[in-house]
């Protein structure tokens, strides 16, 4: 098995689907958090000059979509046919774009002071041209809980964190897509996520920490 | 051999790099061009709302790069191995973050929009052409400077950027001068005889 390293902030954003992709599939990884005053340095030394990057075997890939798409690869969640797996691609572009246009609202929300102007002009346009999208695909694959198919693909894994993040600064702003957050439920119940979930909030350390969860 | 239509507007921009992957795997496919007009009665048929479209036997797959991934897998230019597809996959995505910068640049260009196009052009577009090309010029190096960005063969990745080389000289003047590496894997994928063979005889687009 080769050694994997995946290097980010300290936080969810654009790393944790990949962190739990390592989780979900039983595989031993080095979870490296990068602080803020690492990153000056650390960015020379990454090849596109951002995070999250990945480390296999000491050999570095950059971009996370491409990191998450790796790893679903090599451990299974990305689908059952070149077709499904299209689609799974498919659907993470689609939430790229929405995450893509909802980035302003993000901006003011950390550091901004209109929240309520951003939410208006900004999140809620955004929300309500791409959820339904999701849900008609949620929908079109049988409301079984999975974007694509019948069982876990990184898309799941993606839409869930990325639900959990926004429903921290809109609460309920899903609800009107029962079949999406159907799939967001089976990702956060899954009993291989659970210790993880439940004890992710105390590995707020910089550095490296090798998460070895196989029992 | 399963049945292809791509749909996409008259214009090179996001549906290009997968009429060229049919083009150079020599498979036959139906190269829909979708009118402004037609567009307001088709938008509502398709998955997401929007163009490129791939149907496979009337089947639709939506997202430019989902297609452009699933048809150079198909035919073979994906990359020789796992890490090489992912390093591919990171070059296409890195490429996507730069068109979103370029955006409000290249909106008004194409006539869309308010504001100084030589003021975007120095604020917006040549910081962004800079740092893109500048990471594709070092993963060429990386590469062994092959005139491929992944691997030893052409990749989608290859076909992508050097079209829109193409359609970055048209707006800006010598874009790529300062990066002979990119400009080698320009020259070499364009040179390709089944590649050149449809460049030459495409229809001509504004975009």
């Amino acid at each position: 098995m080769p050694t994997y390293k995946l290097h980010y902030f300290d936080m969810h954003g654009a790393a944790e689907v990949s962190r739990q992709l390592f989780i979900l599939s039983g595989t031993p990884f080095i979870d490296s958090r990068i602080s803020k005053e690492q990153w000056p340095l650390f960015k020379e030394t990454t090849p596109f000059g951002h995070l999250p990057v990945l480390e296999v075997d000491g050999r570095p890939l950059p971009q996370s979509q491409a990191i998450a798409r790796y790893l679903a690869k090599e451990f299974g969640f990305y689908g059952k046919t070149p077709f499904e797996s299209a689609w799974v691609d498919a659907l993470a572009d689609q939430i790229k774009d929405f995450l893509t246009e909802m980035r302003p609202y993000f901006d003011v929300f950390v550091a901004g002071s209109d929240k309520e102007k951003a939410r208006v002009e900004i999140a809620m346009p955004a929300i309500s041209k791409h959820f339904p999208f999701f849900e008609k695909a949620a929908k079109d694959n049988g409301s079984n809980g999975h974007f694509v198919g019948d069982s876990l693909t990184f898309v799941d894994v993606y839409i869930a964190d990325r639900i959990v993040t926004i429903d921290g600064m809109l609460p309920g702003f899903a609800d009107a897509y029962p079949s999406v957050l159907a799939i967001r439920d089976k990702v956060i119940n899954d009993p291989r996520l659970k210790e993880w979930i439940a004890t992710r909030g105390t590995r707020r350390v910089a550095g490296e920490v090798l998460v070895d969860l196989r029992k | 051999m399963p049945f292809y239509k791509l749909s996409y507007f008259n214009g090179r921009a996001l549906g290009e790099v997968s009429r060229q992957l049919f083009h150079l795997s020599g498979t036959p496919f139906e190269d829909e061009r979708v009118t402004a007009k037609e567009w307001d009665d088709l938008k509502g048929t398709t998955p997401f709302g929007q163009l490129p479209v791939l149907y496979v036997d009337g089947k639709p797959l939506p997202q430019s790069f989902a297609i452009a991934r699933y048809l150079a897998k198909e035919f073979g230019y994906a990359g020789k191995t796992a890490f090489e597809e992912a390093w591919a996959d990171a070059l296409a995505d890195q490429f996507k973050d730069y068109l979103n910068e370029m955006k409000p640049f290249m909106m008004l260009v194409y006539g869309f929009g308010d504001g100084d196009k030589d003021q975007m052009k120095k604020d917006i577009a040549l910081p962004a052409i800079n740092k893109l090309f500048t990471i594709l010029e070092k993963a060429a190096k990386d590469n062994g400077s092959n005139g491929h960005f992944v691997g030893d063969s052409l990749t989608w990745v290859d076909l992508l950027i050097s079209d829109h080389i193409g359609i970055l000289e048209a707006i800006v003047s010598n874009p790529i001068d300062s990066f002979p590496l990119v400009q080698e894997i320009r020259r070499k994928t364009s040179t390709h005889p089944k590649v050149k063979k449809w460049i030459d005889k495409r229809p001509a687009t504004t975009f």
